[in-house]
């Protein structure tokens, strides 16, 4: 059986409630969203709040045994070059990070250039460009995934249209292949569950199997490219060690040996599905 | 013999307050699945809703409910359920959504399942319960949970001493 992920929760006052609602429905994994957005005035990058503050007891999924896995993520909207800066510390403290680019060119540029893991499309307005076949095909090689969130289409029949529209129109140029389907609920009863969510697939244009792995297995390509993001390429990992370890000199060459075969499996991960 | 291929869909109708449960009735449910349909399918979607589709069966306790769809559009007649936001019953208006756990070919199947599923609720509800009376009533009406036999009996008897804990 899959694991189900909901990579898009808004970090509202009532995450606790969306949060507890995501394991009550049977996904295994979902992501705090913090939007960013550079171009109004006099806004910082949000700092996430740790999870162990927000919750002290995560509850467990329905149908497992787990408690339910709770990552951060950021989301810059991007309507200039100059908003999106790479390698920034700041977005180090998140554990996914997303860009929603407003006009072609950054568009572009976020498939081909930008060191990302996920390109929001709009779904609360129509598309002022088409996509080329050219950037997704870029996109969908360096395991870049794109993301279509339903809970606009849920709460208005004009976003409904939209939302539908510029998911098709994505459809045609990626055919299915790196989709990933999330929520982005601001309230529990935004939320739909995991079988919902595949058959609303349909909807967008994606075929049974596709919408299948839009809630999966996409998703979890999309974490282990998370982590290629953060280390060098998915090799070399830096972490702050406690004193006590440094007095170990065996360490170094004994972890050396084991990193070899775990980059292997890091770099090719996001890329085959 | 052939019968009328059908598909049932088990759903669980969430709300914000379980009290709210109560006032549902099954003709409130259909409508709101019709409206739902309507308007996301139009009067295709509204046709296909008119021949086959019926609420079958709902627990007003746990808010479970069976859907009937024909087999050949029971995907179109799906994609309108998650776009339900509220339903209204006795003149109220309920927010809450349907979420589908369950797809079957017979409603026996579906009941099979039901019946698994609620023992995991039951399950799931054990480290919450407060005293030891709680817990040795949760564990009694976990060990009732079977199919066999009078298998409608051990059915009530579950779903009533879960209604017991939720209160």
């Amino acid at each position: 059986m899959a694991v189900f992920m909901d990579l898009n929760l808004s970090s509202s006052s009532s995450v606790r409630s969306l949060i507890e609602s995501a394991a009550q429905l049977g996904f295994s994994t979902v992501a705090i969203n913090y939007v960013f957005e550079p171009s109004k005035k006099k806004q910082e990058i949000p700092t996430p709040t740790p999870i162990t503050e927000l919750m002290d007891q995560l509850p467990v999924v329905q149908g497992r045994s787990r408690p339910i896995r709770v990552l951060n993520r950021l989301t810059v909207v991007m309507s200039d070059s100059s908003h999106f800066r790479p390698n920034a510390a700041e977005y180090r403290s998140f554990d996914l990070l997303a860009v929603q680019p407003t006009t072609e060119k950054l568009f572009h540029a976020a498939c081909l250039l930008y060191d990302v893991d996920i390109i929001c499309i709009l779904v609360t307005e129509k598309l002022p460009f088409f996509f080329k076949r050219a950037p997704v095909s870029g996109a969908v090689d360096r395991g870049v995934v794109f993301e279509v969130s339903y809970s606009a289409a849920i709460r208005d029949s004009t976003m409904r249209r939209y939302t539908i529209a510029n998911a098709v129109c994505l459809m045609e140029s990626c055919k299915g292949r790196n989709v990933i389907l999330s929520s982005a609920a601001e309230k529990a009863l935004e939320l739909r569950g995991p079988y919902d969510v595949t058959n609303l697939g349909l909807l967008f244009g994606l075929s049974d199997k596709d919408s299948k792995e839009a809630v999966s297995s996409t998703c979890r390509s999309v974490l282990l490219h998370a982590e290629t993001r953060k280390t060098a390429s998915g090799i070399i990992y830096t972490m702050k060690s406690c004193s006590d370890s440094c007095d170990q000199q065996e360490a170094p060459p004994q972890s050396e040996h084991c990193e070899a075969p775990a980059a292997k499996k890091h770099k090719t991960a996001p890329a085959d599905s | 013999m052939v019968r009328v291929k059908r598909r049932y869909l088990l759903c669980e109708v969430n709300v914000s307050k379980r009290s709210d449960l109560l006032q549902l009735d099954d003709r409130a449910v259909a409508a709101a699945v019709r409206a739902a349909v309507a308007l996301t399918h139009g009067d295709y979607g509204a046709a296909h809703c008119l021949v086959g589709f019926s609420v079958k069966y709902l627990n007003a306790h746990t808010g479970m409910v069976f859907l009937r769809f024909p087999k050949r559009c029971y995907k179109l007649l799906w994609s309108a359920l998650p776009f339900i936001t509220s339903i209204e019953a006795r003149g109220q208006k309920i927010p809450c959504f349907l979420n589908c756990v369950h797809v079957g070919g017979t409603i026996r199947t579906c009941q099979k399942f039901l019946i698994r599923y609620n023992t995991q609720q039951l399950h799931r509800m054990l480290p919450k319960c407060k005293d030891e009376e709680e817990k040795q009533q949760v564990r009694e009406a976990i060990l009732q949970c079977s199919l066999p036999g009078g298998k409608k009996e051990a059915f009530e008897d579950e779903l009533e001493s879960e209604e017991d804990e939720e209160k």
